[in-house]
């Protein structure tokens, strides 16, 4: 037969499907209810239930050059009804897993923080760090101030190297993913000048998390997102309004207390942080509670959606303790904690593009992709 | 072991009645209990069989033939089984029988029904219509005799039937009655209901009105249906230029029915047939996961796919809306070969459910082991009861002919066992 399609299964690819959270799929009986109660399909190229049968035969290359995969929001609509159990919400993000931890740059990376086992040493890595940035050896005295403990010089320094260290992950990760999705199209545009002409509609999309309201399985997850989306926007305010003032002091206004933390409690720092840190714990928690609610039928994340969650919650909650602890003056107490708030942070940020925070990038480049088809919905 | 060669049979359709015959035909006595005023079943529902399309009136008609001529067989219509105690080979059961109030005086002249001006929901026909408090099943109803209404006792309707009529048949008085029986082995073949499609949401049966479902459809195409055997839009009475059949409606779905019920796919096969004689342009869409058409049936399914006008689309049907103003329903479904949404605009939807064992609603007072989806098992360790038909798993109703003789087999050698 001239027109016949030999199919060539990825086994290793099932296998790594089904390890990083997609394990119903093989449960699938191509029924295609899934791509008529997905509220986010579009119509002349419904997913997931071809996702389903790429999945079960192996067809890793047809995945990882489909769009769809990164433009399913997960809520789950499909999994609730779908008659087999085979939970396609699930098979898909774990798709997306599989996807991020081999586009990795560098790919150990991707693989490391995909296994439970390397927990240990990935945060054993920073609190080392943060040892040998220790200032002295003992808890400083006097008033409590996170400078006379470790040096914002060395902590810039080395969020410095790795945010550099995270673009280049992020860069390469991104190129070699938008290189596999514009395979084929003749004169496709470079992933920049793409961004040039389609980031802005793309942004809006997602600052207004327009998708997220579409699911109706899950309402709950468009308030999760946004309350941890805003949370980390206003943290991230903070920070660079925390950081800008500790280099103005040092560069313009030597010895100008006015520039440095610990700020009041109603300055725009605090108050931006605060906010932002309750809409991260509450965001955080409602995430915890809809997946042990729904965990039957939509099922209850995978790994890297927990070790994620988890890391945010964390980052969030070391956040207040070590500011009331600082507050109720009990030094030890304020250190350690700040200790710990930095090695959360570091997880969180430092192997972004290796865990499940890479979504925020490659969904958006999925999304520019899509602007640049033209992809109905 | 008592040599009890008496078998009780439960449910009067047509695994029943062929237990009941089988049974007594080789020398048993049999009791025959229906819950219904009259035999025949869901079979004496339906228009026509596949594959060959002939009237099940046929069959049944035959069978009542044979039960009226046996001496051995006892029916007992508008009767339910209370208790069952004692073992295989000595049971005794306490049968309920609910008043007719009409008595064996009937010539079913039908004088009562013309008096009678109160009218009720008409169970034969899924209450697509309604019938007088007074009625006859159907044409071949059997017995062939008038039923009164529950509904109608004790309001002055009642008492007009029983004035209108000239043989005295009428008996308002009648009370329920318990009658204690002695059988070696029993029967069950209560059948089936069919699954309530109102609980997949997303089809919105029992919302919009032109959503129906196969046994609706059967009792549309027949003669003494509720249309006279016209398939029309139940909403506004208008003839058919678009249908669409939805296969496994809540079928072999975990949330609602997991298992197929193997009969409805040759029933949307034998329904776009039906819809073809009447409207030989009409444009038929049969949605479906698999097409289950197996053996014998693979005939009647190659010839319907080689009707043009009717289309098959590969992909379940999981959203069906309704335009208010003209009653049209739009089908959505993913037509896998197309790989693109498939929405087509119709005027009425045939859901193709599936059957649920009677037992899920209405267990065997005695113990007797069930599967997990509520179906009679036939188990080694438990002897003397039997399922029978549909009750034991989903079949067609030849199948459910060999299924009743074997649990008649087995039912006899519990009357023997020592």
């Amino acid at each position: 037969m001239a027109d016949s399609t030999i199919v060539k299964p990825d086994l290793d690819f099932i296998k790594d499907v089904k390890s990083l959270g997609g394990d119903s799929l093989k449960k699938c009986f191509q029924c295609a209810t899934c791509s008529v109660v997905c509220k986010l399909t579009p119509e002349d190229n419904p997913f997931p239930r071809k996702e389903m049968i790429w999945a079960q035969w192996g067809l890793k290359d047809k995945l990882m050059q489909d769009p769809d995969i990164w433009l399913c929001y997960n809520c789950n609509d499909c999994s609730v009804h779908c008659p087999r159990g085979a939970k396609p919400g699930e098979v898909l993000a774990a798709v997306r897993n599989y996807s991020f931890i081999n586009l990795a740059f560098p790919r150990f990376m991707g693989k490391i923080l995909s296994q439970a086992r390397y927990l240990p040493l990935l945060f054993g890595f920073p609190i080392l760090l943060l040892l040998l940035m220790l200032r002295g050896n003992t808890i400083p005295s006097g008033p409590i101030l996170f400078r006379n403990f470790i040096p914002y010089e060395v902590i810039d320094i080395a969020a410095g190297v790795f945010t550099l260290l995270v673009f280049i992950g992020l860069f390469t990760g991104t190129n070699r993913f938008w290189t596999i999705l514009i395979q084929g199209i003749d004169g496709a545009p470079t992933l920049l000048s793409a961004s040039k002409s389609y980031l802005i509609p793309v942004m809006s999309k997602i600052l207004r998390h327009e998708k997220f309201n579409d699911c109706v399985a899950n309402q709950i997850r468009y308030y999760a997102h946004l309350c941890i989306f805003y949370g980390f926007v206003l943290c991230l305010i903070a920070t660079s309004i925390s950081a800008g003032g500790i280099w103005a002091e040092k560069l313009f206004f030597k010895g100008n207390e006015l520039f440095l933390p610990p700020w009041s409690f109603f300055s725009v720092v605090k108050v931006a942080g605060n906010l932002g840190g309750i809409a991260i714990v509450v965001g955080c928690l409602l995430v915890l509670y809809n997946r042990s609610v729904n965990k039957d039928k939509a099922g209850a994340g995978t790994y890297l959606d927990s070790v994620f969650t988890w890391t945010i919650l964390c980052v969030a909650i070391t956040g207040f303790l070590t500011q009331f602890a600082r507050m109720a003056e009990a030094a030890f107490l304020a250190y350690l904690f700040y200790v710990l708030h930095l090695v959360f942070v570091f997880y969180l940020l430092a192997y972004l593009p290796y865990s499940k925070f890479a979504h925020m990038i490659y969904r958006t480049v999925a999304m520019i992709f899509a602007e640049y088809t033209n992809r109905k919905k | 072991m008592s040599d009890n060669k008496t078998i009780l049979v439960v449910g009067g359709g047509m695994s029943g009645i062929t237990a009941a015959v089988e049974a007594a035909e080789i020398g048993c006595d049999v009791y025959l209990v229906e819950k219904n005023p009259t035999l025949g079943g869901r079979v004496a529902q339906n228009n026509q069989y596949f594959p060959k399309l002939c009237p099940p009136s046929c069959g049944l008609e035959i069978n009542f033939r044979r039960i009226k001529d046996n001496p051995r067989i006892h029916y007992f219509t508008l009767a339910e089984v209370e208790s069952i105690s004692g073992q295989e080979g000595a049971y005794e059961v306490k049968v309920k029988v609910n008043p007719r109030y009409v008595n064996e005086n009937c010539t079913a002249c039908g004088d009562c029904a013309k008096a009678c001006s109160t009218e009720i929901p008409n169970e034969i026909n899924y209450g697509m219509d309604t019938i007088k408090g007074a009625y006859l099943p159907f044409s071949f109803a059997f017995p062939l005799r008038y039923v009164i209404s529950p509904q109608i006792i004790g309001t002055p309707d009642a008492q007009k039937c029983k004035d209108a009529c000239k043989y005295n048949a009428v008996d308002l008085d009648m009370k329920p009655e318990i009658v204690d029986l002695k059988v070696g082995a029993i029967v069950w073949a209560t059948g089936w209901q069919p699954f309530d499609a109102g609980k997949v949401e997303y089809y919105g049966f029992g919302k919009h009105k032109n959503v129906i479902n196969n046994v609706m459809m059967e009792r549309m195409a027949s003669l003494n249906g509720p249309t006279k055997g016209k398939i029309v839009r139940p909403s506004d009475g208008k003839e058919i230029a678009g249908i669409a059949f939805v296969q496994c409606a809540g079928s072999r779905d975990e949330n609602f029915l997991p298992f197929c019920s193997s009969v409805c796919c040759l029933a949307s096969l034998k329904h776009s047939r039906y819809v073809h004689e009447q409207y030989p342009d009409a444009q038929i869409y049969i949605f479906y996961i698999d097409i289950r058409a197996l053996g014998k049936f693979e005939d009647f399914y190659t010839e319907v796919a080689k009707d043009q006008k009717v289309s098959f689309i590969k992909g379940k049907v999981a959203e069906i809306t309704e335009d208010p103003a003209t009653g049209a329903l739009t089908v959505t479904a993913e037509d896998q070969l197309s790989g693109k949404l498939s929405k087509e605009t119709v005027d009425m939807v045939v859901l193709a459910t599936g059957m649920v064992p009677a037992t899920v609603q209405t267990r065997i007072p005695a113990d007797v082991s069930y599967e997990e989806n509520g179906f009679v098992l036939w188990d080694q360790n438990k002897r003397g009861i039997y399922g029978a038909g549909c009750v034991r798993k989903p079949m067609d109703v030849a199948a459910a002919v060999q299924d009743a003789t074997a649990a008649t087999l087995k039912a006899i050698q519990s009357t023997v066992r020592r």
